[in-house]
């Protein structure tokens, strides 16, 4: 089966998001599909997945023009999407997942478990799955549920598989474990669309490569006849000013001091310090307990124990209030879910936390907070219309200044910062590594969490490793490198290797 | 937007736009619409436009009084659905409210304060304070229960409403205390030849409402917990604090509207008072635009859709409908409504 995207246009309101995208999949053919966040890849997946629906252009299968309003019909005709956030039910069996949805039932109505799990068997042997098809999916690990829902999509017929970042909280070993089976899809004459921004995978799997960029299919061509640098460069594109590192960087005195925090099944025994001035990175991959150290830090959650220091005085943080009094913002990851309140106007988004301190009587001083987020606008390069606009209406990166600026409000000393660059586009990227730079340089004392090496490699002045809830390394400006790191993220320690 | 806007020259694209951008409009239209109808029903054949007018006034003053006390329990209401709650509670606690009201002030031999020895316009100030401070609390306990008892806002309400109801009734079985005559002044103090005094009322309050939901970080805080209680909590909103308060502040108005009740018709059916006016209040709510799920809402919207739907009664009752039937416009008018607001992609 081949499939082939055609001229796809794409908008959200006034947001262009693809711009006439040409894209296209043969059998057995691993192609895949790079951009920065926000380029556009996974609403162009979407769009092939039948989750939403294109604007313009056509979608064709062997040459006959398609139309998806849902997914199912999308997986009625051979394809199949493994979403990064995975869609399995933790308390069936795998045998059960494979046919959810779709179950098979006997002529009285009732599951026919027998021939789901039979069938399911066979499917790991010809596969050379090395499963039982009883176990529960809560008890595998994350690989082996990526390959759960990979031959699910094979016991579904489909003949293209799109999987979004299979790889992003995988180990070394449980990647290979999924190559091998995307190789073995090969054999079988699927395609597969690989969303990724780890280059060097790409490098050695991938047969083609599309990289989009703002909306623009910029670069295709045949993965062999390009580097990974090459790869990098379509990407971000030449048009992008990337300022170096800070060179200079003058750190003050302790600003924050963590000891012993501990929290059961979490994390465990974490000690670190930050100054002033100081751009720490915290990073790790998925389950490293990272977000969830700094939500007890920050009030939200409470740690089982642990001593809490800032500027040498113990605190005892138990609420976000307190935390807010303490002179701690709190940027969390997750926009949609934890930053932007959908209702509100720009203005309220940029000045709920403050509300309270400047209130009169109970009454919001709307005129002070006007005044303060019209000088945030312009610090902090926010491009809107009107502030008494919806938040919705702006930009990813738009908006995540607009969450910058309610906690720049509370003119905090330390700033925690989740994910900061989540969904936001490229150019905003860079503005908002600017801004915490422009931060730290004036004493602030930043903690950035991310869970891409090459962010923290960018922007941090020292970078700590945590991987399953412990501190696994510590790197520092000199040293700072994408390779250090994912040794540490990984498990591994980097002086034990170098001997 | 801002494109629409500007190409909208045309008549049509702007009340397209605004139709689709201002939530209230619809509803005004709605009610304008309704109105023209039940004005037309009214018919003309008066000897002149003088005494079509006394009759429209009259008619007029007949149903915002008569509704009163229904809007006032619906501002609350409002804000406990914008904040992602509901009360179910209200009917009750607006009986159990007027019981001890009732109770309170009673001439005859039983009556509390007489017993105290207090009485007159001493008596009235007591009772009333009295009313009021049981309507917050029981409002803050629901309050207490949903956000220290993580009980969700349904079932802590439904439970509230039943206990209420249920030891009222069994308390003021056979108890028939009676209203001093100068209580009724309150509510049927008259302006000429109209009794105004609960319209009064409910303006004030609708306004002082709005004032709240727009100007105050209370209400401000109000929306952001019924948006996204997450983010709100994580921008240092207490979460508990709101939902509680408005919980407190819907049994307080709950409590005034059952004064207004009380003082107008000197007595109440324990047994049926304000059943089924949480429904009526929550239709008026979702028909003035509000959102069940939350974040979205207005004090304006609600007292429009309580006219809406008072109007629409008056209009059945002028064209004779069976007053079983009118509940059933009722419903379609509250499906209808939600039907042609605008709704949110899933």
């Amino acid at each position: 089966m081949s499939i082939e995207l055609r001229d796809i246009y794409k908008s959200f309101g006034s947001n262009e998001v693809l711009k006439g995208v040409n894209l296209s999949v043969e059998d057995g053919e691993i192609c895949a599909l790079i951009g920065e966040n926000g380029a556009g890849k996974s609403t162009l997946m979407n769009i092939l997945g039948g989750v939403i629906k294109k604007d313009s252009g056509k979608i064709l299968i062997d040459g006959k023009e398609v139309d998806f309003n849902r997914p199912i019909e999308a997986i009625e005709n051979g394809i199949s999407f493994i979403h990064q956030e995975l869609n399995l039910i933790n308390d069936l069996p795998i045998y059960e997942n494979m046919f959810i949805g779709r179950e098979i039932k006997n002529t009285s109505g009732l599951l026919n478990h027998k021939e789901m799990y039979l069938r399911t068997k066979k499917i790991f042997e010809d596969m050379n799955i090395n499963l039982d098809p009883k176990t529960m999916v809560r008890d595998l690990d994350i690989s082996y549920k990526q390959i759960v829902e990979i031959t699910r999509a094979m016991i579904m017929n489909a003949k293209t598989i799109i999987m979004d970042e299979p790889t992003t909280s995988l180990t070394e070993k449980e990647i290979k474990r999924v190559f091998e089976m995307m190789l073995n899809l090969k054999k079988h004459k699927v395609g597969i669309i690989y969303i990724s921004h780890k280059l060097n995978e790409i490098k050695e799997i991938c047969d083609k490569y599309y990289c989009l960029r703002d909306g623009y299919l910029v670069s295709e061509g045949l993965v062999r006849e390009v580097s990974t640098d090459d790869l990098a460069m379509f990407m971000v594109g030449h048009i992008l000013d990337i300022k170096e590192n800070r060179k200079e960087v003058k750190l003050g005195d302790e600003i924050l001091r963590v000891e012993n925090y501990s929290k059961k099944n979490t994390f465990n025994d974490i000690d670190f310090s930050l100054y002033k001035g100081e751009i720490l990175g915290f990073t790790g991959l998925l389950g490293d307990g990272r977000s969830e150290l700094f939500q007890c830090i920050c009030g939200i959650d409470k740690q089982d124990y642990g001593k809490l220091f800032i500027e040498e005085e113990l605190c005892n943080i138990d609420s976000v209030v307190k935390a807010i009094n303490m002179g701690i913002g709190y940027l969390p990851k997750n926009r949609k879910e934890n930053g932007i309140i959908k209702d509100m106007n720009i203005l309220e988004n940029a000045s709920i936390v403050v509300w309270p301190k400047y209130s009169k009587r109970g009454l919001i001083n709307f005129k002070l907070h006007r005044e303060i987020f019209r000088d945030q606008v312009k610090s902090l390069r926010i491009k809107m219309i009107k502030e008494t606009d919806n938040i919705n209406n702006l930009s990813g990166g738009n908006q995540q200044k607009v969450i910058l600026a309610k906690w720049l409000a509370t003119n905090p000393k330390i700033m925690i910062l989740d994910n900061p660059t989540q969904g936001v586009d490229v150019g905003a990227k860079e503005d908002i590594y600017d801004i915490i730079r422009n931060l730290a340089d004036k004493g602030m004392g930043i903690i950035v969490l991310s869970s891409e090496a090459q962010e923290i490699v960018r922007l941090c002045d020292r970078a700590i490793v945590m991987y399953h809830g412990k501190i696994q390394g510590e790197v520092s400006k000199d040293t700072l490198n994408e390779h250090d790191i994912m040794k540490l993220a990984t498990g591994s320690n980097i002086k034990s290797e170098v001997s | 937007m801002a494109e629409i806007s500007k190409k909208g020259n045309s008549l049509i694209l702007k009340l397209k736009y605004k139709w689709s951008n201002q939530p209230l409009f619809s509803t005004a239209i709605a009610l304008v619409i309704i109105i023209v109808a039940q004005t037309l029903v009214l018919g003309f054949d008066y000897d002149s436009i003088g005494s079509w007018f006394i009759s429209w006034l009259n008619n007029w003053v007949n149903i915002l009084r008569n509704n009163a006390s229904i809007g006032i329990i619906a501002l609350g209401m409002t804000l406990v659905i914008i904040s992602g709650g509901i009360d179910l509670a209200v009917g009750s606690t607006l009986v159990a409210t007027g019981a001890v009201l009732m109770m309170l002030i009673d001439e005859g031999p039983n009556g509390i304060l007489i017993k105290l020895g207090i009485t007159g316009i001493p008596a009235f100030i007591v009772a009333i304070l009295l009313i009021l401070l049981m309507g917050s609390v029981l409002g803050s306990l629901i309050g207490v229960l949903i956000t220290k008892g993580k009980i969700p806002p349904f079932i802590a309400t439904l439970g509230a409403m039943k206990i209420f109801r249920s030891v009222t009734q069994h308390f003021m079985q056979g108890y028939n205390p009676t209203v001093p005559r100068e209580f009724l002044v309150i509510s049927n103090l008259k302006f000429g030849k109209y009794m105004i005094m609960p319209i009064v009322y409910w303006i004030i309050l609708s306004i002082i409402l709005y004032f709240i939901s727009k100007k105050t970080v209370f209400g401000r805080q109000v929306i952001a917990v019924g948006s996204n209680e997450k983010s709100a909590r994580l921008s240092g909103v207490k979460v508990e604090r709101v939902k509680t308060l408005v919980y407190t502040l819907s049994g307080l108005l709950v409590a005034i509207a059952s004064i207004v009740q009380v003082s107008r018709i000197g007595s109440m059916d324990f047994a049926n008072a304000g059943s089924g006016s949480e429904m009526d209040a929550i239709a008026a709510v979702v028909v003035g635009g509000t959102s069940m799920s939350g974040g979205k809402g207005q004090i304006l919207g609600t007292v429009l859709g309580v006219l809406i739907i008072a109007v629409m009664n008056n209009l059945l009752n002028l064209f004779g409908v069976p007053p079983f039937l009118r509940e059933a416009f009722k419903g379609v008018i509250v499906v209808a409504a939600v039907l042609l607001q605008k709704k949110e992609k899933v």
